[in-house]
Parts: structure tokens; C-alpha cells; sequence
């Protein structure tokens, strides 16, 4: 009796199988023979043109078959705390692969005939996240190239050495750490469209002791190596132009208390603090800070704190205690024709307010990688793709003079894309986030290049 | 301190050698050498050439800002002395109670602040203000003990701890779903902006504000607990439970009380918090909640006075120490370490005297 | 309804009602409202919907001791019982969103972040107050009906149908996964999960729904016989057991192969938290000193095998040498690193070892802090690179495997490790050094005037945990190349912590188990990641509340906690009946002690 259930159940469940396998099968069938002609097909183009040639590419060629999209993938962080960053970036990317017809209308463009689809990792604004997100995109062999990560700390050592090792670009909108691209940490497929910290620590520096007049400066920085990295490159600069570092305090980025760090600091009277946190610490420290430290003394911080919840969190300006926070020049963006015309409010129209500046950074990014495809995928003729890795990392690299929404982008052989970098400084509330009080125009702006700067 | 390994009876039996009692010769050293360390530290702090050392002024503000701070840390560290009192359980998650009331008045400090209600009626607002601190974190105390802690009453005590470090981060990330993770400013009246001077001395007003409630405060729970039925029967159940039982007392109310008074403690102090750092978030219960445990341990676990004590000391030790006894030895960015330090002073006087300065010895029984 | 406590029955329902609230407050529906799981109809946010009235229904129509006899309700009085509930939930539920209509949802936004007009429209299913509504209340009848069906249905039905249930959401959850694995090793994932939703196909939940419904009626089937022979042969027969323990290390050698670099990767990040637990199991579990700030023995194992095998320092002018630092090859950087960790184990261990239990926890978490502190901080970063951190820690290449880069080979790395932890383990519970720590955790003073040299079995206790702890430490190192300030937290602890306890105090095999919910799922489902903190914390106060035993209790320590179970058992009748009322919700209360007890 229990046998003959048993055996009934086998059967049914057999039976299911091979439906399954049947329709599974099907589509199979037709992926393989998809996949079967674009490798003929890739042949069949190395044999007459000789175009592509995979085996000399250590790290191989992704085929694209005629009518399967090409395969972008993004590592941003879109969880948590920092989820505003890598949702924003994300926005970026699929701007640009909405505009790859010419237009913003929402509906996606394409590249050589072909649809592009992203599929989205986070980075978790960690090492473990960047790890976790790196590997699972690193298993799939038809991903084209990666937009990320988020944060540094995600790529050092972590994400750029894992994609890298399978030659899968790894091409970051808003990397802003020093490290990346230094000559002992630079890993062969790692680029950024995203400002190199050296510049917007060397152009606050300059600010401060060119147009401000002021010559000592204490920093603050907390737990974060973003703020870590910034503080040092202004200190460098800021003493390298004659100026004096008073004091350099760290806090932890989950202290609330800074009166005796500020009292600390305020016993060398400096004229300026220099805080390039992130919230909350960098809207405690405005507040604790201005109370603390007397009247006349200048704070500035960065792109960390341009976000709407410093606007929050600290509300009206203080008198007496003038706040000023650098970040990318929005406003310098192509001199803004584009930027302002189109893309924001195309932007604007399908996901609302910027929630970061990087998102153009990140569209700037996508386009870069697009020209690169047009630029070394090879077309059989009947549509499908091949595209080297090697080939196509050298593409990104070679960008030249491409006037992107961020500025003019050239790459440098370490990865470094935004060399001609456009920082504004701006005064608080005067900010170029929702929140903040049009209009947006900052109080300096200066260009530099990766060779002006220590 | 006395342990049972080195009683007279077993040395006796055993050779010379074990008769000396190692740990506590140990201890000591560690105890002198600390000490060393931390005098070393002040006297060079101290003889630093004329330029690089503290004013009397900035010592001035050291103090200041760090009796302020204590005594926040004080009402917090009330409701951690009054649980541990009556029930032996770290309430882990009170440090949560004080976040959630923060919340609570932020949304009608903010709703206020721009209705212009906040700086025109700024003593009755901050009235109100404290009222829903209060009256939130006392619910969310009460609630605590129903569903975490009473179905553990009678389990080991290591039990109820876990349960209350399960219970810390559900409140948390509760709140974070519940208000969003990015912090918002807390709205303060402008009549509280600006200094005093009193005695002489020039004081930030909510400095002067902070000082004054947790005194009321500390004094009122005080007069509570020694003077009231409800007071009495609080002694009563934390003395011996069952015995109190047997005599009448309803433990569970008792109980409930205790939870409750923690939460309107934590409510005023969240206020405090609030306007003397102008920002809420969710995660702002966790370290005024370890400080707030460490000042009722370093006060004497269980005694009102200690855990009052405790704060103001751990305030100053928290402002002074790493300027005083970092800054000697020239460490860079001193007041980073100060959260070490804490916890180097908690463990330290733990060590040394588990009863807490104003406690007993008992404490250190199994 | 005869029997029926209709007062028990309205307070669980609205108690269903006020957790859908509680869920849809947090965020969770707005966060998964479109996450497919199978076609595109069925969505995480919607089986959310139907969750808190399924369970409750499923709690409310349990057994119940009447007059000292064990009823349970019919198939009918489920079905009723349960479709009442979620009717009453549904009702709940359904007066707060129209209330959140009528009050207005922007006011609402300005308190609670997560309610919106695409929420309010998620759950009135596109229909608007009051049409919505009542959708809303029906499904929650449904849930309430599959609630009553899952409790009171003939076992033969309901146990096969909750298994395929549970297995379809799982794959559905598994959708970023499974695709890629299938991909990697050259399978077409089409037919199961589709491109467009990213969930399950209707075709595919259907497979998934067959084969985990088959797989279990075919367990249960062969089970009386077949089980109970694996079972007692496993246990009794020495050849067996070497026979059991060859095919496990045969299945565990194979795993990376057939499941590809995603998973194992994750697996990889299991097995350094399974060694994790293990250290914090002999501390916890074994001599009963609960340790809250063991993420200090992670930090140190990390830090010291970097700076033992030629890691650099991240500077912003690239990298910099740590100010002490060797270039040992990893295999013998990890005895030194194990040694020191000993040490400093002791180190911690000696001045706390008088502490109460509860002191000692609050002393363990200040040094752990303390550890936290000085990793990100100015004062160490010539020597462990600050909030800038190292890079370039050993790869570890061995035998031609390379785990750092290859998720595979590092799976490799982390099962010898973990073997080698559980060995350990598993002898030293077995040996006098076992038995000596489990006297001291039941009385201390007992086991000191039995001659039992309590300093010196905590120290042992202290120093072995650490030891285990920093190969954990070791291993992280090793597979991410990386260390920064961030990966240190409290939250380590905590994990680490929940891992020893969902899996049961003092049971390796609980440790294992523990590490695969709490790191392996999260690392599957990386969309929970917001959600992570919050899971982990209900799953303490759960655990802790409704089976403090664990998962996979631990013998001897189960009956030590059954015996205060009686004592809480006593309080609870006296008091309120909470424990009956949480005790619930899981099939059969507390049950898995006795059986285990019986051996």
C-alpha cells in the first residue's frame, strides 16, 4: 500500500521534471544555438578580419549574441546609511542608458544594436559588502564592465583586485580616496570618472590661503578613511602654501559629544576648522563647534556634508560662524547648457531631487564605457558582439578630451579620469542640495589638475 | 576581595611559596603602575612650555562641559541602578527608552519651531517638551519589561542580559524604519540660547538649565524612594523578593514601577541630551547608555547617590582625562581615545572595587 | 466551536494586526513590495501581507491542556478558528490604513518615514479606501485559513505543503543567487526564474513547490524504518559513524564544485563565523563566562596575521610599512597569531576572573569597545593604518589554491580550519578539561570545594576561545586582503554571540547550524542587509524567550535549562500565562528535549 503511494509520487514528481526539462529544454535549445552562431560567428570575424583576437587576451572576450543585451553591472551602495549615494549614481547610469537614442524619454537607447541591461550589486559602503558584491558579479562571465563602487573602502584591495583578476573593468563615479589610484595600490582595470581627493583637499587649501587670508587651521576628522584621506591632502597643501596646522583631532563616528575636542582645539586658537566628515558628525560639529570656538572662526567641510540632512539637522545659519563645505562644481558642468537644460530635469522628472553630485559622474562614467564598446566590440555582420577585455579596458583608458557632463575627461594609466577637476566652494545655506537656498552658485571655484597638486 | 584559594586553613597545607597570594600582588602592581601612568601624564601635561599648556580658562571650560554632560549621563544611569537594584538584570536596552523619548518631543519641538510657539512660550513648550519625553519612554520601559524581561524572571541571569542586547537592537532598528536613519536638529527656544553668569561665572543656559533639573531630579527620586509606600515597598523587594512578597508587596508592581520611574528619568534626560546637542538619531542611545551603565557601576550599582556620583565623575573624566593625561605623553588626537578610557576606568574599578565607590563589597559574591 | 477560548482568539487576532502594522511602520512592505517572488502577482510584500494573520492563526488553533487533557481543534474548528483571527487581523490592519487615508499620509510621513501614498496603494491592492479594504481583510482570511490548515490539517497533508510553501519563498528569495550559479556552471535558469520579474516562473515555483513537497513525503515515508536505522547505526555503530563522517567529508569536498563561486563565497564567510562561534562556544557555552566583546580576539587574529605576513599601510600617497611587521608565510603566521591570541586571552582573562557573570559581560564588552576604539584610531595608525587600514595581507597560496581570489580554494582553507576547530572542541568537551568547565558553569562555589581549580579553567577557557577566535580573525584576513576600522564593531560580538546561542549553548553542531541562518541567509539574501540588525535582535529575544536551549541544544546543557524551565514554568501559571501564550508559536512549544534527553 505505502509502496504504491510512493510509487505514484515518483512518478508525479517525475512527471513534473519533465515538463520542466521540456520547456527548459526548449529555450535551451534556442540560447544554444543563439550562443552557437555567436561563436561561429566570432570565428568566422577573427578568420576574415581579424579583429579579435581572444586567446591572446589573458582575460578573454564577452560575446554579446545578436539580439541578447549587453551585460553592464553596478556595485553602489543602495542599502543602508550611505544608500543615497549609490541609489543616486544608479539614477546616473540608467540616465545614460536612457540616452543612448539622444533623448531623455525614459525609454532605454542602445549600444551597436543592442539593448543594455544593468544589473545592480551593493557595495554595502564596506570591505565585506565590496567582497560580496565584487564575487557575485565576478561569477557571471557575460557581465561587460562594472560602474563602482560607492565608497572607497569597498574598492581598496577588495573590489578592484577581485573584478580585476578577471579583467572586468571596475569603473567608479564616486571613489574619491587618494589610495586608489596611487602607484602601489592602482590595480590594472580600476578607473574613476569621480575627483581624486588630492585636488579638492589642494583647492580648499588654496582657498583658505589665498582668498579667505587666513594661515592656521586645525582638522577634525571622524572614523571614516573619506574624511581621514581629505584632512591629510589639506593639511599637506594647506602647509606646503605657508599656512600652520594647529591641531589634528579624530573623533569617533558615533560620538555625539564634541565640546572637549572643541575646547581642545580652541585652546590654539585657529582660524579655521577644517571638518570633511560625514552626518551627523559634520552638522555636530557645525553646531558644538561655532559654540565652542569664538566668534569669527571659519568651518568648512565637504561633499560629505552636502546632503539635506546636514539642512535638518542644523537648520538656520550661525551668526558669527560662517560654514562653508566643497564639493564638485555642479555649476561649472559644461558651463552648464546641457546639464541644466536636459539632464537635470530629466533627472528630476523620473526620480525627483539629486540626493548627491555624483550621479553625473556616474552618467559620465556609463557614456565613457559605452564609447569604449562602439570603440573595440567587433560585429560579425549578423549582430553579434565580441568584445576583448583587455581591448576594452584600454579603450577607457585612452579617453582623451571627452567633454563630459563633470568637465573634460582624460584618464591617466593610473585610472584616474577627472583630470581636469572643477571644485566649488560653497557657503551654507547656500547649497547645491534639495533643501538648499537657490540659487546654488558657489562662493570660489577653481580647476585643477592631478599635476598641480601634492 | 577576599578569596577562598588563599585562606589561611589551605596554605597551611600547602608549601610557602603558595601561601603568597598572587593575584592580589598582582593587581597591585597593576593598580600602582596605572596610577604611575596617569600621574606621569598629568605633571607633564602640566609643565608643558607656557604656549602649548591650557589655559585656566580652557580648564574652566573642560570642567563645565563635563559636570553638564555627567549629569545627563546621571538621570540615565538612575534607571540602570534602580532595575539592577530591584531586579540583578543590566537593562540593556534603556539606553533605547532615551532614544525613543529624544524622538518623541523632536517631532513637536520641530512642528513648533517653525509655528514660532517654541520661542514664544519657551517654558511652557519645554514643559510640554518633557511631558512626551517622559510619558514615551516610560511607556516604552513598560512595555520592555512585559514582553522582554517578565517571561524571564526566574531564568539564569545571563538570560535576561542577552535577551536585553536582542531587545537594544530591535528598539533601534526599530526606530530607524520607524523615523528614517539620517539625524534631525532639535529645535531649541531662543530664550534657552545664550550664557548666564553666575557666581562670576559664565554659563551656557541650558548648561545651567541641565544642572538644575538632574539636582530636582536625583533629589526627588530620593525623597521618593525613602519616603513613600511605593518607595518603601521598592527597598523592600529590592532587599530580598521573596521575603517582600511574603509580606504582601506586590512584586510585579513593584517591578513595573521601577521600569516606569527608569523611563520618565531617561524621558528628562533625553531632553537635555536633545537641547544641548540640537540633533536626534538613532543610534544616540548607545553610547550614553554604556557611559550611563559605567557611571552607575563606577558610583556603586544599586545606590541613587552612587549612580549620581558616578555620572558627573565619568563626565569629567570623559572632558578632562585624555587632555590631562594624554596630552603629556603627546598622543595624537587625544579625545578619540576617550571611549577607551571610559571603559579602561570601568574595568579598572571593577577590578579594584566591584561595590562601586559608594557601594559595598557584596557585589563581588557569586 | 465548542472549546474554543473566543476572548484568546480576538487578543491574537488583534495582536496579528498591530505586527502588520508594526511591519508595514518599519518599512519592510514598502522596501519589498515588488520583489516577485513567483510570477509577477506573488510578491514578498504580499506574502507579508498574509504573514501576521497566518501565523497568528496558526498560534491560536494549537493544543490546549483543558481540565488536564490535550485538545486539539479538528480540521473544521481550525479552519474556523483561523479564518476568525485573520478576519480580526485583517480588521485591525484594515482601520489603520484607513485611517492613515483619513488622517492624511503626508502628516503621517512627517513621524513615520516609511507610510506613503504608493504604501497606502501597495495595500489596498490599487483598489483605494474603502474598496481595498476589504481585499486587504480577505487575504487575511486566507492567511488565517492556511494558518488554521497548517495546525490542524492530517499531518500527511499539511507537512509536505508547508515544506514546498517554505522552500518556494526561499528560492524566490534566492532569485539573485540560484540564477548566477546556474549561469556560472552552464545551465540555462530561464524556465525557473524569469528575466523580466527576477523571481520564480509560475512553471518553476511549481518545480520547486513538487520536488520539496516530494522530498519530504518521501522522508517521512522511508522514515520509521529507514531514519531510525541511519540514526541508531550513526550513533552506535563505530563503522558506521566512519562511514557517515567519509560521505560528509566526500559531500563537504564536492560543495564548492557544484555550487560555484557565489555561494561558496558566502559559505566561506559561514565558516569564519562558524569559527567564531566555536571559540565563543568553549567561553560561553562550555565554562558559562559570557563574553560580549570577543570581536576583540577577531580584530587582534585580523591585525596580527596582516602585520605577520607583509601587509601594508593604506596612506592617501599609497602605502606605507607598518611600524612592526614581518613577511612570514601565512601557515606560520597563523601558529604565532593563535599563541599570541592565548596570551592575550589570558591577558584579559586574569583581572576579570572574580567577576560575576553579569559584570563580567559588561567588562568583556568595554574591552572589546576598547579594541574597536584603538583599531580606527590616530594614536595606533603607524602600526595598523587607522581609519585607512591595510591592504596586501598574505594571500595564502598553498598546494596551487589561491583562497584569496578564488572563493573556492578559500572554502577549502575555511573547512580545514573549522575541522580543525571542531576537533578541538568535540575533544576538549569530551576530556576532564570538559567536564572540569561544565561543573564550574552549573556552581562555581561547588566545583572550587571539589578541588576544581576555577582561575585556572577560566584562564584555559579565556585563552582556548581566544586562540579560536583569532583563526577567525586570520581567516578574515586572508579572504578579503583588506582590513579596515569598519569590519571591527560591537556588532561582531553580538553576532558571534547569536550565533552560539541560536544554535544552542554548548552544541557544535548548533554553532554550525547557527552560522548558516544568521551569516549564511543574510549573505544570500543581501536585500535584507538594512534589516539585518533587526532580525538578529528579535532572534536573541526570541530564542531566549521561547527556546532557550537553542536550535540544536547541547545534551547536558538542555536539561540544566529544562530544570530552570520548571522554575519559570511554576512563575508563569502563577503570573500572567506568557509563556504558554509564546510558547505557541512554535509546533509544540519547547519540544526536541526530551527525545534528546532519552540517549
Amino acid at each position: 500500500m505505502r509502496k504504491r503511494k510512493v510509487f505514484a509520487l515518483l512518478a508525479m514528481v517525475a512527471a513534473l521534471s519533465l515538463v520542466a526539462a521540456a520547456c527548459g529544454g526548449d529555450e535551451e535549445g534556442g540560447e544554444t544555438a543563439a550562443t552557437g552562431g555567436g561563436e561561429t560567428a566570432a570565428t568566422g570575424a577573427t578568420a576574415t578580419g581579424g579583429a579579435v583576437d581572444c586567446e591572446a587576451d589573458p582575460f578573454g572576450c564577452v560575446e554579446v549574441p545578436a539580439g541578447q543585451p549587453i551585460q553592464l553591472a553596478s556595485l553602489l551602495s543602495i542599502s543602508g546609511d550611505t544608500a543615497f549615494l549609490g541609489t543616486d549614481s544608479n539614477h546616473g547610469v540608467e540616465l545614460a542608458i536612457d540616452y543612448l537614442d539622444g533623448t531623455f524619454d525614459a525609454t532605454p537607447g542602445q549600444v551597436l544594436g543592442h539593448d543594455v541591461t544593468l544589473q545592480q550589486e551593493d557595495d554595502g559602503c564596506s570591505a565585506e559588502g565590496g567582497q560580496a558584491g565584487a564575487t557575485a558579479l565576478a561569477a557571471n562571465p557575460d557581465i561587460v564592465a562594472v560602474i563602482g563602487t560607492s565608497c572607497s573602502s569597498s574598492a581598496l584591495g577588495v573590489a578592484d583586485t577581485i573584478l580585476g583578476d578577471k579583467g572586468i573593468l571596475l569603473f567608479s563615479p564616486s571613489n574619491t580616496n587618494p589610495g586608489l589610484t596611487s602607484e602601489e595600490a592602482h590595480q590594472p582595470f580600476y578607473g574613476r570618472t569621480a575627483h581624486n581627493d588630492k585636488i579638492q583637499g589642494a583647492i580648499v587649501a588654496e582657498y583658505v590661503l589665498n582668498e579667505l587670508g587666513l594661515t592656521t587651521a586645525a582638522t577634525i576628522n571622524d572614523e571614516s578613511p573619506y574624511a581621514d584621506g581629505l584632512a591629510a591632502a589639506f593639511r599637506v597643501n594647506f602647509e606646503a602654501g605657508g599656512g600652520t596646522i594647529t591641531s589634528i583631532e579624530q573623533v569617533s563616528s558615533s560620538d555625539t559629544d564634541l565640546g572637549p575636542v572643541f575646547t581642545n582645539i580652541a585652546a590654539d586658537e585657529p582660524q579655521v576648522v577644517y571638518g570633511p566628515n560625514f552626518n551627523p558628525v559634520c552638522g555636530l560639529s557645525y553646531t558644538q563647534g561655532s559654540d565652542i570656538m569664538p566668534e569669527g572662526t571659519v568651518q568648512i567641510g565637504s561633499d560629505g556634508c552636502l546632503e539635506s540632512s546636514f539642512l535638518d539637522s542644523v537648520g538656520d545659519p550661525i551668526g558669527g560662524h560662517d560654514y562653508y563645505a566643497s564639493s564638485p562644481d555642479v555649476t561649472a558642468f559644461q558651463d552648464g547648457a546641457f546639464f541644466n537644460d536636459e539632464y537635470l530635469p530629466a533627472y528630476t522628472e523620473q526620480y525627483g531631487e539629486p540626493t548627491s553630485v555624483f550621479n553625473a559622474h556616474a552618467f559620465d562614467a556609463a557614456n565613457v564605457v559605452f564609447d569604449a564598446i562602439e570603440a573595440v566590440a567587433v560585429d560579425d555582420g549578423s549582430g553579434n558582439l565580441t568584445i576583448s577585455r583587455t581591448a576594452l579596458k584600454d579603450a577607457v583608458f585612452a579617453t582623451s578630451g571627452y567633454e563630459g557632463l563633470t568637465g573634460t575627461i582624460t584618464c591617466t594609466p593610473l585610472g584616474d579620469c577627472a583630470t581636469d577637476v572643477t571644485i566649488g566652494i560653497f557657503k551654507y545655506n547656500n547649497w547645491p542640495v534639495e533643501g538648499g537656498v537657490d540659487p546654488t552658485d558657489p562662493v570660489y571655484s577653481a580647476t585643477k589638475t592631478l599635476a598641480d597638486v601634492l | 576581595m577576599a578569596t577562598r584559594t588563599d585562606g589561611p586553613a589551605r596554605g597551611a597545607q600547602l608549601g610557602r611559596f603558595e601561601r603568597v597570594p598572587w593575584r592580589r600582588v598582582i593587581l597591585l602592581l597593576l593598580a600602582i603602575l596605572i596610577a604611575a601612568v596617569a600621574v606621569i601624564g598629568a605633571y607633564k601635561t602640566l609643565t608643558l612650555p607656557a604656549d602649548e599648556r591650557y589655559t585656566a580658562s580652557t580648564w574652566k571650560d573642560f570642567i563645565v562641559l563635563g559636570i553638564a554632560q555627567g549629569a545627563i549621563i546621571a538621570l540615565i544611569a538612575l534607571g540602570y541602578t534602580l532595575v539592577y537594584g530591584i531586579l540583578r538584570m543590566i537593562n540593556f536596552a534603556h539606553g533605547e527608552v532615551f532614544m525613543f523619548g529624544a524622538f518623541a518631543a523632536y517631532f513637536f519641538s520641530s512642528a513648533w519651531e517653525e509655528s514660532g510657539f517654541l520661542d514664544s512660550n519657551p517654558w511652557l513648550s519645554m514643559a510640554i517638551l518633557f511631558a512626551i519625553a517622559m510619558l514615551v519612554s516610560m511607556t516604552v520601559a513598560i512595555l520592555l519589561e512585559r514582553i522582554a524581561y517578565r517571561p524571564l524572571r526566574n531564568a539564569p541571569r545571563l538570560v535576561p542580559l542577552i535577551t536585553a542586547i536582542g531587545a537594544s537592537l530591535v528598539l533601534q532598528n526599530t526606530a530607524r524604519g520607524f523615523f528614517g536613519a539620517q539625524s534631525r536638529g532639535f529645535g531649541v527656544p531662543a530664550a534657552l540660547e545664550g550664557t548666564w553668569t553666575i557666581f562670576g561665572l559664565e554659563l551656557d543656559r541650558i548648561q545651567v538649565l541641565v544642572i538644575i533639573t538632574v539636582v530636582l531630579a536625583v533629589a526627588g527620586l530620593s525623597l521618593f524612594v525613602a519616603r513613600t509606600k511605593t518607595g518603601k515597598s521598592m527597598r523592600a523587594v529590592a532587599a530580598d523578593t521573596e521575603i517582600a512578597s511574603l509580606m504582601g508587596i506586590r512584586v510585579d508592581r513593584v517591578i513595573v514601577t521601577t521600569f516606569a520611574i527608569g523611563g520618565l528619568l531617561a524621558g528628562i534626560a533625553a531632553i537635555l541630551f536633545s537641547i544641548t546637542f540640537e540633533s536626534v538619531n538613532f543610534t544616540m542611545g548607545v553610547r550614553p547608555g554604556i557611559a550611563a551603565f559605567t557611571a552607575a557601576v563606577l558610583g556603586g550599582i544599586g545606590s541613587i547617590s552612587g549612580a549620581a556620583l558616578g555620572g558627573v565623575l565619568l563626565g569629567l573624566l570623559q572632558s578632562l582625562g585624555p587632555a590631562l593625561i594624554l596630552t603629556g605623553y603627546e598622543i595624537p588626537s587625544a579625545f578619540q581615545l576617550k571611549d577607551a578610557f571610559t571603559f579602561l576606568v570601568l574595568v579598572l574599578v571593577l577590578i579594584f572595587r566591584p561595590g562601586g565607590l559608594l557601594g559595598s563589597d557584596e557585589a563581588e559574591k557569586v | 466551536m465548542d472549546g474554543v477560548p473566543t476572548g484568546s482568539v480576538i487578543r491574537s487576532g488583534v495582536i496579528g494586526g498591530l505586527v502588520a502594522i508594526y511591519i508595514a511602520l518599519v518599512g519592510l512592505y514598502t522596501k519589498f513590495a515588488d520583489l516577485a517572488l513567483v510570477g509577477e502577482q506573488v510578491t514578498l510584500g504580499r506574502v507579508l501581507i498574509v504573514a501576521p494573520a497566518l501565523i497568528t492563526a496558526y498560534a491560536v488553533t494549537r493544543p490546549r491542556v483543558v481540565a488536564g487533557e490535550r485538545r486539539a481543534a479538528t480540521l473544521r474548528q481550525g479552519l474556523a478558528i483561523g479564518a476568525l483571527a485573520g478576519l480580526i487581523t485583517g480588521a485591525v490592519f484594515g482601520a489603520a490604513v484607513a485611517f492613515a487615508e483619513w488622517f492624511g499620509v503626508e502628516r503621517i510621513r512627517e513621524v513615520f518615514v516609511a507610510v506613503t501614498e504608493p504604501l497606502i496603494d501597495f495595500l489596498t491592492f490599487g483598489m483605494g479606501v474603502p474598496a481595498g479594504l476589504l481585499v486587504l481583510a480577505g487575504w487575511c482570511v486566507v492567511g488565517g485559513l492556511v494558518g488554521g490548515f497548517a495546525r490542524t490539517a492530517p499531518l500527511a497533508l499539511r507537512r509536505p505543503a508547508s515544506v514546498g510553501i517554505v522552500a518556494v519563498i526561499l528560492f524566490g528569495l534566492l532569485q539573485r543567487i540560484v540564477p548566477i550559479v546556474f549561469v556560472e556552471l552552464g545551465y540555462e535558469a530561464d524556465w525557473l526564474y524569469s528575466p523580466i520579474t527576477k523571481g520564480l516562473t509560475w512553471l518553476g515555483g511549481l518545480f520547486v513547490f513538487a520536488l520539496a513537497a516530494g522530498a519530504d513525503i518521501l522522508w517521512r515515508r522511508s522514515g520509521d524504518g529507514t531514519r531510525d536505522r541511519i540514526r541508531t547505526g550513526v550513533y552506535e555503530r563505530p563503522a558506521a559513524r566512519i562511514g557517515f563522517l567519509v560521505v560528509l567529508l566526500a559531500v563537504l569536498a564536492v560543495l564548492p564544485l557544484l555550487l560555484g563561486t557565489v555561494i561558496s563565497e558566502v559559505l566561506g564567510q559561514v565558516m569564519i563565523y562558524v569559527l567564531l562561534g566555536l571559540g565563543l562556544n568553549i567561553v560561553v557555552g562550555y565554562a558559562g563566562l559570557l563574553d560580549l566583546g570577543y570581536v576583540a580576539f577577531f580584530a587582534f587574529g585580523a591585525y596580527a596575521t596582516g602585520l605577520l605576513t607583509g601587509a601594508m599601510l593604506n596612506t592617501t600617497t599609497g602605502a606605507a610599512e607598518p611600524a612592526i611587521s614581518a613577511d612570514l608565510n601565512f601557515y606560520a603566521a597563523v601558529w604565532i597569531v593563535m599563541l599570541l591570541a592565548a596570551g592575550v586571552g589570558l591577558l584579559i582573562g586574569a583581572p576579570v576572573l572574580r567577576l560575576r557573570g553579569d559584570y563580567l559581560a559588561i567588562v568583556t564588552l568595554g574591552l572589546g569597545e576598547i579594541v574597536s576604539v584603538i583599531t580606527a584610531s590616530k594614536w595606533a595608525q603607524p602600526l595598523i593604518g587607522g581609519p585607512q587600514g591595510m591592504r596586501g595581507v598574505s594571500k595564502a597560496e598553498i598546494f596551487g589554491l589561491n583562497p584569496q581570489d578564488h572563493p573556492q580554494d578559500f572554502y577549502y582553507l575555511a573547512l580545514a580550519f573549522v575541522l580543525f576547530a571542531l576537533f578541538v572542541s568535540w575533544r576538549l568537551a569530551a576530556s576532564r578539561v570538559g567536564r572540569a568547565w561544565t561543573a564550574m558553569r552549573e556552581d562555581e562555589q561547588v566545583a572550587d570545594a571539589m578541588g576544581v581549580s576555577t582561575i585556572k579553567y577560566k584562564l584555559l577557557a579565556f585563552a582556548m576561545g581566544g586562540a579560536i577566535g583569532s583563526l577567525g580573525g586570520a581567516l578574515f584576513a586572508v579572504s578579503l586582503g583588506s582590513l579596515t576600522p569598519a569590519s571591527f564593531e560591537f556588532l561582531v560580538s553580538i553576532t558571534a554571540l547569536a550565533v552560539v546561542i541560536l544554535g544552542g549553548l554548548g552544541s557544535l553542531p548548533g554553532v554550525v547550524v547557527g552560522a548558516l541562518v544568521l551569516i549564511g541567509l543574510p549573505g544570500l539574501l543581501r536585500e535584507f542587509e538594512e534589516y539585518r540588525q533587526l532580525i538578529y535582535g528579535g532572534a536573541l529575544v526570541a530564542i531566549m524567550i521561547l527556546r532557550p536551549q537553542g536550535l540544536i541544544p547541547n545534551v547536558r546543557r538542555s536539561r540544566e535549562l529544562k530544570e530552570e524551565e520548571v522554575t519559570q514554568d511554576a512563575w508563569a501559571r502563577d503570573g500572567t500565562g506568557e509563556i504558554e501564550a509564546v510558547a505557541a508559536v512554535l509546533p509544540g512549544g519547547a519540544l526536541g528535549v526530551e527525545e534528546e534527553d532519552l540517549e
